[in-house]
């Protein structure tokens, strides 16, 4: 059963699919309930990247998740970049698109970075704005997701939460929440994760992020090195509880260990859903820990 | 310091496109635009950006050119990027082609360990990435071949799959990827002519190393000439021609194989 108001279905536990795990997957076809690809990855290519994707997409569900679109750039959107990803999410089939609440570059500059916003009303105007264009294009609403940012403007007169409901508002978008990515920019900003996410409403949230980060002392970097932390597993079960059942997926895409590791640690979601949904069980287990 | 979105995603993209340590003039501007956390001082937050930046172009660009990466060693090759892309800056949504650039910026630089063999292994490792991505083009059956009247093989014209390319080099660069791939010993970096074809068969990316005449004969044969007119400029010996033949049908550099009347 969807919450969110497109109804996009809860497509389960998935993983990022990876060429590291290409050939364990098509020789044991995993039974695993969904996989998302990072797009870009497979545009202007013919060759092997795109046809394990037709494989992959043959068996499971899949979602395009970008990293270029850059939704809150001054420059003009890149119809053909959009134009090429409508035409992938066509081929395969996809459950939806999303990318990032970011910009990545300026006058015809790809840093490839999830650069921050300012947060300001005149950011918020622009974005909206671009992101309707966008969908026009796409033909179907995005899923835009909270980044992980180390920096914040001086002139920003919004907190993230508020700018990134408003957007979805102003835009008609998705959500993609990034449980990690409000724990590490809880820790970088000094603000509360669990107001963050109490700001969020259920019906915008169409997907759910998980991963691990590295922490440098001063700052938390989003990597996707590692396992997912207790206190972010913790921010999940939290999220659960006011959001509800959500697709959630597990990133994993530096040092990335073999199939089965990324895959029991994307399960670890469904057990502490499970533990969400019991009330009594996570006191025992807040016990037990 | 205008603070409007435009004039701060320029600043900001020019302070992490901008090589070396934040200067006083950045510094004093970051201190402007950006709040100082807990722990970290505005121009340190700003100088996370930037070292990042230059880490992701050196992944992208090791992952197209490892060969390169592996001969100038991770300080030499850290140096060339940051000259590379403070000149060609990604302009695409995919890094996939951020090295598109790299022989030709090569080709205005001596001041690296033997830049001439470092440009000859740039072109070679370009043309791999270039194989690697080509339109997948299904390669000539055997059935197709023994179709041909064996009368009119002198008339016939070979088109190519997509992911195929030829070059000639100056140094031993296809030798010297072996050896990075562990497939053989590293070869001596002395001037010498060298032909490689690289193609892609069962979406892997693969290089053969060609004698002179084999390349000349394939050069020919993919500027479109008939195979006998083809084979009246190249001399060599009929045993090596059926060799040469048998390993590249097997190999299935063909995609098509054409009569002059086109069919």
């Amino acid at each position: 059963m969807a919450n969110n108001r497109w109804g996009y279905p809860d497509l389960g536990f998935g993983i990022g699919l990876r060429s590291v795990h290409y050939e364990h997957i098509l020789a044991n076809r995993p039974k695993i309930d969904w996989f998302e690809i990072l797009s870009e990855n497979y545009l202007d290519t013919g060759g092997r990247p795109l046809s394990i994707l037709d494989q992959v997409a043959e068996r499971y569900p899949v979602v395009l998740h970008g990293v270029s679109m850059s939704v809150g750039s001054i420059d003009p959107v890149n119809v053909d970049y959009l134009n090429k990803l409508k035409a992938l999410g066509k081929r395969i089939n996809a459950r939806w698109i999303s990318d990032h609440l970011c910009w990545t570059g300026v006058s015809g500059m790809n840093t490839h970075d999830l650069l921050p916003m300012p947060y300001t009303d005149e950011s918020l105007r622009h974005t909206a704005n671009r992101v309707r264009q966008i969908q026009e294009i796409l033909e179907r609403p995005i899923a835009l997701e909270n980044p992980s940012t180390y920096l914040e403007f001086s002139g920003s007169t919004w907190n993230e939460s508020d700018f990134l409901v408003e957007l979805a508002k102003q835009a008609d978008c998705g959500i993609l929440l990034d449980v990690n990515n409000v724990y590490v920019s809880s820790f970088n900003h000094g603000f509360s994760a669990e107001k963050y996410i109490d700001g969020i409403p259920a019906d915008r949230v169409v997907q759910i992020h998980l991963a691990g980060h590295t922490h440098k002392g001063t700052h938390i970097l989003d990597t996707h090195s590692d396992y997912v932390i207790d206190t972010v597993w913790n921010l999940y079960r939290y999220t659960y509880q006011r959001i509800g059942a959500v697709s959630t997926l597990l990133e994993w895409d530096a040092s990335i260990p073999e199939f089965d590791i990324v895959h029991a640690e994307a399960l670890k979601a469904k057990a502490h859903r499970e533990a969400a949904a019991q009330p009594e069980l996570e006191e025992v287990a807040a016990y037990g820990d | 310091m205008a603070t409007d979105l435009a004039s701060l995603q320029r600043w900001m993209q020019e302070c992490i496109q901008q090589p070396g340590e934040c200067d006083e003039g950045m510094v004093t501007q970051a201190r402007q635009i950006v709040k100082p956390s807990a722990t970290l001082e505005s121009e340190e937050r700003l100088d996370i950006y930037r070292g990042m930046y230059l880490m992701r172009m050196q992944e992208a660009l090791e992952t197209d050119y490892p060969g390169l990466a592996k001969f100038l060693g991770p300080d030499e090759f850290f140096r060339l990027v940051s000259r590379y892309v403070d000149l060609h800056p990604s302009r695409s949504y995919t890094l996939n082609r951020l090295g598109d650039h790299l022989p030709v910026f090569l080709e205005t630089i001596s001041d690296i360990k033997k830049p001439e063999f470092c440009r000859e292994l740039a072109r070679l490792e370009l043309l791999l990435t270039q194989v690697f991505d080509e339109a997948e083009t299904p390669a000539l059956t055997a059935e197709q071949i023994a179709a041909v009247p064996q009368d009119a093989w002198e008339r016939v014209r070979l088109r190519p799959i997509a992911a195929f390319r030829l070059a000639a080099f100056d140094y031993p660069v296809s030798q010297y990827l072996g050896a990075v791939d562990e497939e053989n010993a590293f070869p001596q970096i002395r001037r010498r002519k060298t032909w490689v074809a690289g193609y892609r068969r069962n979406y892997g990316v693969h290089r053969l190393d060609l004698t002179g005449p084999a390349f000349e004969l394939l050069t020919l044969l993919v500027e479109g000439k008939a195979l006998g007119d083809a084979l009246t400029s190249v001399r060599t010996s009929q045993t090596r021609l059926f060799q040469w033949f048998r390993e590249w049908v097997s190999e299935g550099l063909f995609r098509a194989v054409e009569l002059e009347d086109g069919t």
